[in-house]
Parts: C-alpha cells; structure tokens; sequence
C-alpha cells in the first residue's frame, strides 16, 4: 500500500532526508509545546491564602487559661510582645495530632504553653512542643470566661481543619486538600468554618457540634465542600464558636 | 528483533528520542517549578510538596496525552510512525513522573498522623457517594497502578513470554487508565481551581485523544471497506499490473486475518499481514534487502517462508498463491507460521536474479 516515493523510517537506520526534516520541525514542536504547557500551567496556580507557620517569631511562650470547646483552646493572661493578652490560641500538637490528653485534665486551670504559633488573618493556633514543655499548670487564679452569645445564624462557606487552614499547609483548604483535613480532624485538631460572609467581624469560626461537642462524623462527608449551615454562634474573647446543627446543612453548587 | 534480552537495544533513533523526550520533561518541569514562580503575585508561596506534585501530575497527564495521540496520528499520517517507534521508552518515563507525583502528595497531605500514610490514602475520604468531595485519589491509585503494570511489562521478554495477542490486551489498559486519570483531575483539582488555564488544557487534551481516535477508527474502516473479501476459494487480491516491487497489497479475508502480498524480484508470495512483534503491518512495510520490513519496529521477515532470518525466530504465517490470467489469487487458508511456499512467477514483470 505504500508507494515508492514515500519515505520509509527503520528505527534503527537513519532517517530519509524529507522525513528528517518533518520529524525535526515536530522535535522543535514538543520541545517549544512542553516548554509553553509548563508556563501555562505554572502561573496558573491559585493563591494558597497568608497562613503560615510563624517560625520567624521564634518559639513563643506565653500563660493563659485552658478552655475545652471541647477543642483545647488557650485563653492568654500574660501575653508578650507577639502574643497579646486576650488572644485566643487553638491549640494542636504535632503533625496531625491533638494535644487532649495533655490539655483536658488542666480544663479551666492556669497553664503555661509553649510552641510555634500559625497564623492566619485573625485566626491564631500554637502548636506545642512536646510533653510537660509544651503546657504545664501554673499556680494562679484563673478567671472565668464571658461567653456572649450571638444568636442563631444560617452560614455558607467550608469546613476545614484549623491548622492547615492557619498555615500548616498551603494551600491548606479546598477539595484537593480534603483527604487531608479529614485526617487532620480525626486526628482530633479543631476544626473551623471559613465563611463567605463576616460573622460580628470575622470569617472564621471554630465549628463544634450542636451540643457542645466534637465535630459530628456526618459532618467529614461536607469537609471542604462549599455548604450552608445552621447554627448557634458564641463570642469567647476573640474567637467566635459555630455550633452547627448538622440536620441543616446543605451542599451549595 | 531479539536473540537475547538485554535491557534496551540501543541505536542512534532511540538515543535521539529519549533525548528529545527527556528534554521536553524536564523544560516543562523547569518551567513550572522555577521560571513560573516569579510571576505569580502570591503573598506566601505554595508548598514547594504540593508545587512539585502538581507539576509531576500535570506533566504526566500532557506526556500521556501525547502518547495516546501517537498511535492514531501514526494510522491517520505514516510521517507519525517514528514517534511510534520508542513510545515505550515514553510511557516508562510517564510512569516514573506519575510516581514521583504520587509520592510527592502521599509524603505530604497524607503524612504526618499517626496511621500509615499508605492506608491513609484509603480511609482519610470515604464520600464515595457524591461527585463534589469524592475520594478522587482513587482514581489515580488505578491509573498509576496500570501504568507501573504496563511499564514492567513493556520489555519484549513479557511480550514473548504473555504472547503478543495477552500482551497486547494488557496494554489496551491504558486506555481504561487515561479515563481514570480524566476522572482523578475531573474530581479533583477542576473542582478546586480558581484559575481555569489547566481547564482548557485538560479538556482540550483529552478531547483531541478522542477526536484523533475517532478519525483514526473511521479511517481505517474506510480502508478496510475497500480491501474486505468475499469467502470464496481463492480471493481476488488484485490485478498483477498493480503490484509494485519491492511493495505489498494487503487483503482483508473473510475470517478477519490480513494477507500481504509481496512483488520480490518478479515474483509473488503471501505471507500474514501481522508482525509476530506487535501485530504490525507488514504490508506497510516494504522490501528492504530482500526482507520484509515491518514498518512499525523494523523487525524483518524472508517474503518466501514468513522466517525472520538467522539468528532470530520470529515466525509469520505464509499463504499459497496463484495467477489467473493477471489476477492474483491468495488461499484464504493460512500455512502454519514459516511454512516455505514456491513464489508465483509475475506474467508481467522481469523476473530478476534470486528469482528461481
Ligand atoms: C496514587 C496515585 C495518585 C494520588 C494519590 C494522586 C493524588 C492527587 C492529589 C491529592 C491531587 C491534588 C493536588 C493539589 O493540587 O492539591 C492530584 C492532582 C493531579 N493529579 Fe494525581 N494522584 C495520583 C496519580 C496520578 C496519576 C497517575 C496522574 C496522571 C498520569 C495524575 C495526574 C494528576 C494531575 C494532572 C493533577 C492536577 C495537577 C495540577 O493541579 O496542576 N495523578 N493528584
Ligand atoms: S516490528 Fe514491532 S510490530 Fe512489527
């Protein structure tokens, strides 16, 4: 079927000289159209968001009263110069890992922390260091929490894991991401809600279940999926608390 | 054609290849890791893990594009048929890019807790019920781990060991594994993305596979339509004065083997249209020093037994011919592989030397 004027390729002979040359301009081709492609696709990236490990602060050590939401959270009394007193810090061990069987028996206590701080925006997390240096009780008298509550409100936004979303990881939210704060979550590291609309001067809000009390189960389906929810919102100094009703949540497209 | 397997039988086409091709990955890779970074305004950088396994995965999907887009350029244009000729090195390059993608997003999002980051993989998303959220990792789990299955068994030591027609089924799985990669980044980061340039990309991509396919297929039963027999005992092939030499005319018998008929030094002999190689077509190929060429890998067969020569063993089937009046006249029948057939002297081209 073939004809005698048409070049024929043996792979382990040389090239007739017309096919060369086509098969030159197609070399230059994929060299200059995988150059091109990578560029596309480089700078098509999206933004992975300002969180960040604070490594730049140094390792910070502040004291503060330990409050369970049930997720560990460290209300600062002595702060420094970083870590004002009032600020709230999530706290998380590390990896993947919560810090509850250190924080729980020091519930409503006076403890000292110690770790690296993650940022992001107003949303602020300390990861311990290890053992009895990264929280200790302290002697003192620890003050009682006001909790001021904001009323019910109906959200639209995502579920993450608080400490990618603070800089752990970037990008640290989003659909590609959500196997991995799955893992976070069950790891036991607060969870927050990222929500498209300002809730009394905030956009995140550590999310609980309705009583109180750990992240329902059915709720890990929803992670990292744009979702409105009901719920209850709470002002814990700087940190707003979402007890979210999980029989009103529903998938956004 | 081998007599003994050595990892690759290099030559001068193969070496040029590669080279081509690994050049090619590692400017697509630079790009995206190095040059690109610059011009994105972000405040605080991607991890370079996940930069890393984006590129790896990205540069895998174009190079497996690429390649599925071969095999039908190659029907669709003979010009195509070089780049044919070493896909394999190409698809074993892939696999190792997808792996490297794979380890890089397996070291990281599924790291750092206190179960086994490979079971991790399986357990962390288990919203297999709903599109947006589903564990698309999976998807990639198969693809990847029909590629690392293809890229073992490239060598043609699982060829001849799987024989051809087992060989061949196994490797039709990388069309069930390019699906599965369309569905991991369907899934997966299109859902994800704000920025829609790798939409394009992809879709256009995935699309000109497809499209390429569809012409190839359309193409090829055109020619088929045209070369198809009638059962008969013996089957026209065609007049003699159309038979060049040195050239084949294939038929298409009713029991769906090809026969190519050969003009060698005046005379005419038949042997199976499908190289013992990879089922190429011989009949696309032409006499080169008194061998039958197969255009696909070169492996070379004698037009009068269907015997590759000494040292190797290839073996094709051979069919009797016989002129009536100028009409070439095959037995639909096939002789067992390298069975010797008399050649048929052609009525109207000088027979030449060799000639008997
Ligand atoms: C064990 C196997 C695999 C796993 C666990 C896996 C996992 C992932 C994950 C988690 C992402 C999202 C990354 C992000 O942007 O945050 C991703 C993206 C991607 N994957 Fe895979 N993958 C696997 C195999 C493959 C294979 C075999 C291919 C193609 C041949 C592939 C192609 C892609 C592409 C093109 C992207 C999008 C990259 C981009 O954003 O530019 N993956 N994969
Ligand atoms: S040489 Fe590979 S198919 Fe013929």
């Amino acid at each position: 079927m073939s004809s005698n004027n048409k070049p024929f390729f043996v792979g382990y002979l040389s090239a007739p000289g017309p096919l060369r040359r086509f098969l030159l301009a197609i070399c230059v081709l994929f060299i200059v159209g995988f150059a091109a492609l990578g560029l596309t696709l480089g700078v098509a990236q999206d933004d992975p968001g300002p969180g960040a490990f604070r490594f730049d602060y140094g390792r910070q050590t502040v004291t503060g009263v330990i409050e369970l939401t049930p997720y560990p959270l460290v209300r600062v009394t002595i702060g420094n110069d970083r870590i004002k007193p009032g600020t709230t810090l999530m706290l998380a061990g590390q990896g993947k890992s919560s810090v509850d069987k250190r924080a729980i028996p020091l519930e409503g206590q006076l403890a000292k922390v110690s770790g690296v701080v993650l940022q992001r925006g107003d949303l602020n997390m300390l990861q311990l260091r290890g053992g009895r240096n990264g929280i200790s009780a302290v002697e003192g008298a620890a003050s009682k929490q006001t909790r001021e509550p904001l009323g019910r409100w109906k959200l639209a936004g995502e579920i993450c894991d608080g400490k990618c979303l603070a800089g752990a990881m970037r990008p640290g939210r989003g659909l590609a991401h959500k196997a991995c704060a799955n893992l976070c979550l069950l790891g036991g590291v607060p969870p927050v809600f990222v929500s498209t609309q300002e809730v009394d001067g905030s956009e995140f809000l550590l999310i609980t279940g309705p009583d109180g009390d750990a992240l329902p189960k059915s709720a890990y389906d929803y992670v990292a999926q744009f979702i409105t929810v009901e719920g209850d919102v709470e002002r814990r100094g700087d940190l707003l608390v979402f007890r979210m009703d999980p029989d009103t949540l529903e998938v956004l497209e | 054609m081998s007599v003994k397997y050595v990892p690759v039988q290099w030559n001068k086409n193969k070496w040029i290849y590669d080279w081509v091709m690994l050049l090619g990955v590692a400017v697509f890779l630079y790009v995206f890791l190095y040059a690109s970074p610059g011009i994105l305004s972000h405040e605080r950088p991607i991890n370079p893990q996940v930069h890393n396994a984006r590129a790896f995965g990205a540069c895998a999907f174009v190079m497996l594009t690429v390649i599925l887009c071969i095999g039908p350029l190659a029907r669709l244009d003979k010009r195509f048929l070089p780049l044919l000729y070493n896909r394999r090195h190409f698809g074993v390059m892939t696999t190792f890019v997808a792996i490297t993608h794979a380890s890089y997003i397996i070291d990281w999002y599924f790291a750092f807790a206190s179960s086994d980051k490979y079971e991790a993989l399986l357990f962390a998303n288990t919203s297999y019920g709903q599109l947006s959220g589903f564990p698309f990792e999976v998807f990639g789990i198969f693809a990847l781990s029909v590629l690392i299955i293809l890229a073992v068994t490239s060598h043609d030591f699982w060829m001849k060991f799987l024989t051809a027609p087992v060989w061949k089924r196994i490797h039709y799985l990388i069309y069930p594994a390019y699906l599965s990669v369309v569905a991991h980044v369907s899934l997966g980061i299109l859902q994800d993305q704000q920025a829609h340039a790798f939409t394009v990309i992809f879709i256009s991509g995935a699309t000109a596979v497809g499209v390429l396919h569809l012409l190839a297929a359309i193409h090829e039963r055109r020619q088929d339509k045209a070369i198809t027999a009638q059962p008969a005992t013996w089957i026209d092939v065609c007049d003699v004065s159309d038979m060049t030499e040195g050239f084949a005319r294939i038929k298409l018998l009713p029991d769906g083997k090809r026969v190519a008929v050969f003009l060698m030094d005046g005379q005419l002999s038949a042997i199976s249209n499908a190289c013992a190689h990879q089922n190429g077509p011989l009949g696309e190929g032409r006499i080169i020093a008194c061998l039958v060429t197969c255009p696909w890998h070169g492996f070379q067969y004698n037009v009068r037994n269907g015997q590759s020569p000494a040292p190797f063993t290839e073996k094709v089937p051979t069919y009797n011919l016989r002129m009536q009046g100028t009409s070439v006249q095959v037995d639909p029948n096939a002789n067992p592989p390298g069975t010797p057939v008399d050649p048929v002297p052609s009525p109207l081209h000088p027979q030449t030397e060799g000639a008997t």
